[in-house]
């Protein structure tokens, strides 16, 4: 199916809907709710106490509004604030993670329209809901928090503006899936240049899941393509007439799995970054693993072990002369973890963890370390 | 011996009344005469919405932790904590809302009988003819 035999699809599906959802309208309230994350943590250096630190913050705080327009319709709008955001104090993040319209047709078909995080592997849209995870800190490249320190969308797609998804009964499980259109990475930052927050090409950022859910088992794979052009500078700097092209495809590929035995939990992920990399000889691909067994000692109370592993290759790109020189390197992150979530009620949930970074390098641009962090974090929803 | 036999009838007794059986109830212009049991997770999780007529299911749920409510959640097979969780989860993300939950069982009762679509569970002894009944749940 075209691009355009796609959009004619999905307009005259929407008009559909409107259509039969105007016969009957019936707004709901408007809802106002949400939820916010206080942590403290207190980090040191395994090898030498010299950076030990401790530290309050509110690394986490959304408001939700929501309101349902018409029978089938519903309009929803996300408000984050990261890090204890202070524009006077100049720290911290401030930003509109969804405002989308959803039609719901059937259990089978769903289509949000507007700015959505969307479904990739199990945690990516729900990362951000803390009351919902047992973590104080989030493995790794789901911690929005590190989005200052590590580029957490090069691994998830943060933001998309177009997704159908749902599910199919058979037997007696379900087929879920969902796929998604949004922006290629290739949005304007600098205002001088142009209207920001708008992508700089014709390209696309597409991608989906598909998985099942039986019983309490459930598993998925996902997916997406998109072009980015990071490297459009060395492109110019070099010519047209070489061979080394300023946009690159970038592959990301999931997996989840999760189950639940009433006790038990596991859940587990992995997400290769690959690009296509043949042309300059550098290396940017990365891989993400996270495992988490957890045990719920009561109701009330779930404890958990987790391991996270990152590693990431990443090239430096120069241009000498007419010559492009690249660099690259790889560093690697490990993390076991444990932890335990107590729900203290339906509102507010108390969690401890106990981390052990290892940072693993052999280049001169990623700093080695070893360090501990304990943290302590109240997550209220409201 | 006659002794023993009375203290025998005296606990079954017991047991027999600790034990509840509850109705799983609609409005009665529910067309679906039964619910099997995947289906009434999938309407309490939230994944179905609408009855085959197209009808919005409402899901109604008792507030206080009583025997009928743990029945109720055990035949469904999650603990109501742990649907308490699935409810959130779908909160949070936009996609449903928690069930509308009653302090008492006459509540949940008239709210059924008043409400289109709607589905909840009372101990078969409140039910009356003004719901339909879909399932019976007998747990010891």
């Amino acid at each position: 199916m075209s691009m355009w035999q796609m959009v004619r699809s999905l307009s005259l599906c929407l008009l559909l809907g409107a259509t039969a959802a105007s016969a009957q309208v019936e707004e709901g309230e408007l809802r106002l709710f949400g939820y916010f994350q206080n942590q403290f943590e207190y980090e040191s250096d395994v090898e030498n106490n010299k950076d030990d630190a401790t530290t309050f913050g509110l690394p986490q705080l959304n408001v939700l509004m929501q309101k349902d327009l018409a029978p089938r319709w519903r309009s929803f709008v996300n408000f984050e604030v990261l890090n204890s955001f202070s524009s006077s104090r100049r720290w911290g993040a401030f930003n509109i993670e969804e405002a989308w319209t959803r039609y719901r047709l059937s259990k089978e078909f769903s289509l949000k329209l507007g700015l959505q995080i969307p479904i990739f592997n199990h945690l990516n849209e729900i990362k951000n809901r803390t009351p919902l995870l047992p973590y104080s800190i989030r493995p790794l490249v789901y911690e929005s928090s590190f989005n200052e320190i590590l580029s957490l969308e090069e691994y998830l797609p943060a933001r998309t503006f177009v997704q159908a998804y749902g599910f199919v009964p058979y037997q007696n499980a379900k087929i879920d899936y969902a796929v998604f259109l949004g922006n290629s990475p290739n949005v304007r930052t600098v205002q001088d240049e142009g209207q920001s927050g708008v992508d700089t090409t014709n390209t696309f950022l597409i991608g989906g899941r598909v998985g099942t859910r039986w019983r309490d088992l459930k598993v998925g794979v996902s997916a997406t393509r998109d072009e980015v052009n990071s490297f459009q500078a060395a492109h110019n700097e070099l010519g047209e007439s070489s061979n080394f092209s300023g946009q690159w495809s970038r592959l990301r590929l999931g997996g989840d799995l999760s189950y639940d035995d009433g006790r038990w939990r596991l859940d587990g992920e992995f997400i290769a970054v690959e690009y296509d990399e043949d042309i300059a000889k550098a290396k940017f691909d990365k891989r993400f693993y996270y495992g988490t067994l957890g045990y719920y000692a009561t109701e009330q109370l779930f404890a958990y072990v987790s391991y996270w592993f990152n590693k990431e290759h990443f090239s430096v790109l120069s241009v000498v002369g007419d010559r492009l020189v690249v660099l690259s390197d790889s560093f690697d992150i490990k993390v076991p973890n444990l932890g335990a979530a107590y729900n203290v009620n339906d509102r507010v949930v108390v969690k401890v963890q106990l981390a052990r970074g290892d940072i693993e390098s052999n280049n001169d641009l990623v700093q080695e370390r070893k360090f501990d962090v304990y943290s302590g974090a109240v997550s209220v929803f409201f | 011996m006659k002794h023993t036999v009375f203290l025998i009838a005296c606990l079954w007794c017991w047991t027999g009344e600790a034990a509840a059986q509850v109705a799983v109830i609609a409005h009665k212009d529910v067309r679906a005469d039964t619910v099997a049991r995947s289906q009434l997770f999938d309407f309490y999780a939230g994944d179905l919405k609408f009855w085959a007529d197209g009808t919005p299911i409402i899901v109604l749920d008792l507030k206080p932790k009583t025997e009928v409510k743990k029945t109720f959640y055990k035949y469904l097979g999650k603990s109501s904590s742990r649907m308490k969780s699935i409810w959130l989860k779908r909160m949070l993300s936009g996609e449903g809302d928690p069930p509308q939950a009653f302090k008492s069982e006459e509540e949940l009762l008239q709210k059924v009988m008043l409400t289109p679509g709607a589905v909840g569970f009372v101990a078969t002894e409140k039910v009356n003819e003004q719901v339909k009944v879909l399932v019976v749940i007998e747990e010891k």
